[in-house]
């Protein structure tokens, strides 16, 4: 009896030890992670404010902004980019009267014509070629009319996909298998290299236009495949109900299902749009002097060659930035449209 | 009566469809005969006379193009396979962090995929080759002697010599996958309910064991499709290979088509062999997936 005290005894202090042990092993282990982050934050510290020599961005920043964009017009885009700035700023305050958040897509939607006006030019303003365009201003504009063209494309595909009608249905699933199976590359080299070969004689589109027409025809097989997941998510109810009420096909469709289908696809939509804004990028290897082609170009110069850390940092903040901006607006639209809000009652 | 006129709608609409394609290849053709260059693929057996810096098979320039677009492919195949397996263990061990207690281990998870998910893949695969390869110049790094060496020649690794554009490829899509496999396996471990975490600890399984044992293989049929889905997502980003000079099927197709013009066979080349590749993995995929739906179910 005693013996098996004894020996329960010992169990309890082993246990103890071991606990001990292994919370003063957890407790160094933990030292020492937290000594080599706090280490690494401050190497690389000391390098951004010390060792790296940031001439390369500082006495860059318009190429950055704006590319090869003529220097007496270049307010143009800085005015579109800081409208676009502000109509951000705007919705993420969000405007509580009505008319003014009715307004509030449209103004989204606007922008883009209107960005394309103050880049190109035309009717009053001094023309620019497409060419000259270039930097945050083109990657913008890209994602922008891609996204915007893609849409309705996406939204007309993820209904002949749901379509009774068997050609239609099998016409879009053909196009959005095959598109999502392809690299992105493949794509925009298809849109520089080859629609030009499909044009008729003397119909030239230019460079920016085709990166745009195959963005779009990428980006629109997977927001279809998005919106779907949207209309199949909506309950059968609501088109029972819509049928009740007296209503056609048509108006099904367009009043009732696609908006609850966008509402649903809202956040896999901004996904979308995110990772286009970083996939513009690639036609920096495709001959358009985007954001990053900036870099690639700056690079190329013997002025600031070697400078490739800072380029790269500094390109990478600006898109962190962006894409982080364009997820918080996206998660703040996708809180304000949510249904199970008072507003629904006048 | 409405019957006929569905039938009459997909009827013209398919007929439009096929104008509408007609157009376009009989402009193709005009075109390319314009240019001299009939549709054909006699020109895949000339000699490609130039060089690949790598190929797992034997190749000269000599060789025929056939032979350089098959190398392309098998370059491909290559770095997606290694990155696979990287990106997953990145992705698995990240994705566990992000869903572990531990503050430290949750934190670096948690910088780690906003800075990869929020910066473009290219500018991932240009630092790793210029800064974290090209950038050693001549130091050579020997973490292991003997075994590991890095330097700007590339990855030495018991013999094995990878070179810089492989592994600066390998490196940036399993970094950057890791981070999308990270999300998709934290989304499978959180979709199992809480109740079998508090059901394995009460029953006094460690952690570890209970992980193991009990959460992932529930988890992993919600990982599964996520994960193949992924996977494609590298074999697609896997033709960015050509930002850090690595000869995979895009990159031999790109040069092909400069010597050759031959755009657009070449393009149809590149189609196929990623359809291919694109078989091959939903088709592993889909055997794993068969696998692990059969073991739950005897358990």
């Amino acid at each position: 009896m005693p013996n098996k005290i004894i020996k329960s005894g010992l169990k309890l202090l082993e246990n103890n030890i071991r606990d001990l042990f292994s919370n003063l092993l957890s407790l160094i282990l933990r030292l020492c992670i937290i000594s080599a982050i706090g280490l690494t934050f401050f190497y690389i510290f000391q390098w951004l404010a010390i060792t790296a020599n940031w001439k390369v961005v500082s006495s860059n920043v318009p190429l950055f902004a704006f590319g090869s964009f003529p220097s007496d017009q270049r307010w143009r885009p800085s005015l579109w980019i800081i409208s676009l700035l502000f109509l951000s700023i705007f919705t993420l305050i969000g405007p509580n009267r009505k008319w003014l958040r009715r307004i509030l897509p449209f103004a989204w939607i606007s922008t883009i014509p209107i960005g394309i006006y103050l880049l190109s030019g035309g009717l009053g303003l001094l023309p620019v070629a497409s060419r000259d365009w270039g930097g945050l201003s083109l990657t913008i504009l890209l994602t922008g009319c891609s996204f915007l063209l893609s849409l309705p494309l996406g939204i007309l595909l993820a209904l002949g996909r749901q379509s009774k009608l068997l050609v239609i249905k099998h016409l879009s699933s053909l196009y959005i298998d095959s598109m999502r199976a392809v690299p992105l590359i493949a794509v925009l080299f298809f849109g520089q290299l080859l629609i030009p070969l499909f044009l008729p004689l003397g119909v030239e589109v230019d460079r920016v236009w085709r990166a745009v027409l195959a963005f779009t025809l990428f980006v629109s097989a997977y927001i279809s495949e998005d919106i779907r997941g949207g209309l199949q998510a909506i309950p059968n109810t609501q088109i029972e109900a819509a049928e009740t009420l007296g209503l056609n096909q048509f108006q099904i469709t367009f009043f009732v299902l696609i908006p609850q289908a966008l509402r649903i696809a809202l956040p896999a939509l901004a996904n979308q749009a995110i990772g286009l804004f970083q996939n513009t990028s690639l036609m920096a290897i495709l001959g358009l002097v985007e954001l990053l082609g900036v870099g690639r170009s700056l690079l190329a110069n013997p002025e600031f060659i070697g400078r490739y850390i800072e380029v790269y940092i500094w390109l990478a903040s600006v898109y962190w930035l962006f894409c982080t901006f364009m997820a918080i607006l996206a998660r703040h639209i996708e809180q304000r449209m949510a249904i199970d809000k008072p507003n629904l009652v006048p | 009566m409405k019957q006929f006129n569905k039938l009459y709608f997909q009827l013209a609409l398919l007929a439009a469809v096929f104008i509408l394609l007609a157009i376009l290849i009989n402009n193709l053709t005009i075109n390319l005969s314009r240019a001299g260059l009939e549709f054909s693929f006699s020109w895949l057996y000339r000699p490609a006379s130039f060089a690949l810096a790598e190929h797992p098979l034997p190749y000269s320039p000599s060789d025929s193009y056939a032979w350089a677009l098959f190398m392309g492919w098998l370059n491909s195949l290559k770095v997606i396979i290694v990155s696979l397996f990287l990106a997953t263990c990145i992705g698995v061990f990240m994705g566990l962090a992000r869903t572990s207690n531990n503050t430290i281990l949750n934190f670096t998870s948690a910088i780690y995929i906003t800075i990869i998910r929020q910066t473009p893949l290219l500018l991932q695969l240009m630092f790793w080759y210029f800064v974290a390869f090209l950038g050693l110049r001549d130091n050579t790094f020997t973490p292991l002697k003997g075994i590991l060496s890095i330097s700007n020649q590339g990855i030495e690794l018991l013999g094995l010599n990878l070179s810089s554009e492989f592994s600066a490829l390998l490196f940036g899509l399993s970094v950057f996958a890791g981070a999308y496999i990270a999300e998709v396996v934290r989304g499978g471990i959180l979709s199992v309910s809480t109740g079998q975490w508090e059901a394995f600890r009460s029953l006094g399984l460690p952690e570890s064991s209970g992980l193991y044992k009990i959460i992932i293989p529930q988890a992993l049929p919600a990982i599964i499709p996520g994960l193949t889905s992924q996977y494609l997502n590298l074999a697609k980003n896997s033709t960015l290979a050509i930002a850090v000079g690595y000869s995979d099927i895009y990159a031999v197709n790109d040069t092909v088509i400069n010597q050759t013009g031959r755009a657009v066979e070449s393009f149809i080349i590149l189609l196929v062999s990623f359809l291919i590749l694109n078989l091959i993995i939903t088709n592993g995929m889909e055997i794993i997936n068969r696998m692990t739906l059969n073991t739950n179910k005897y358990q």
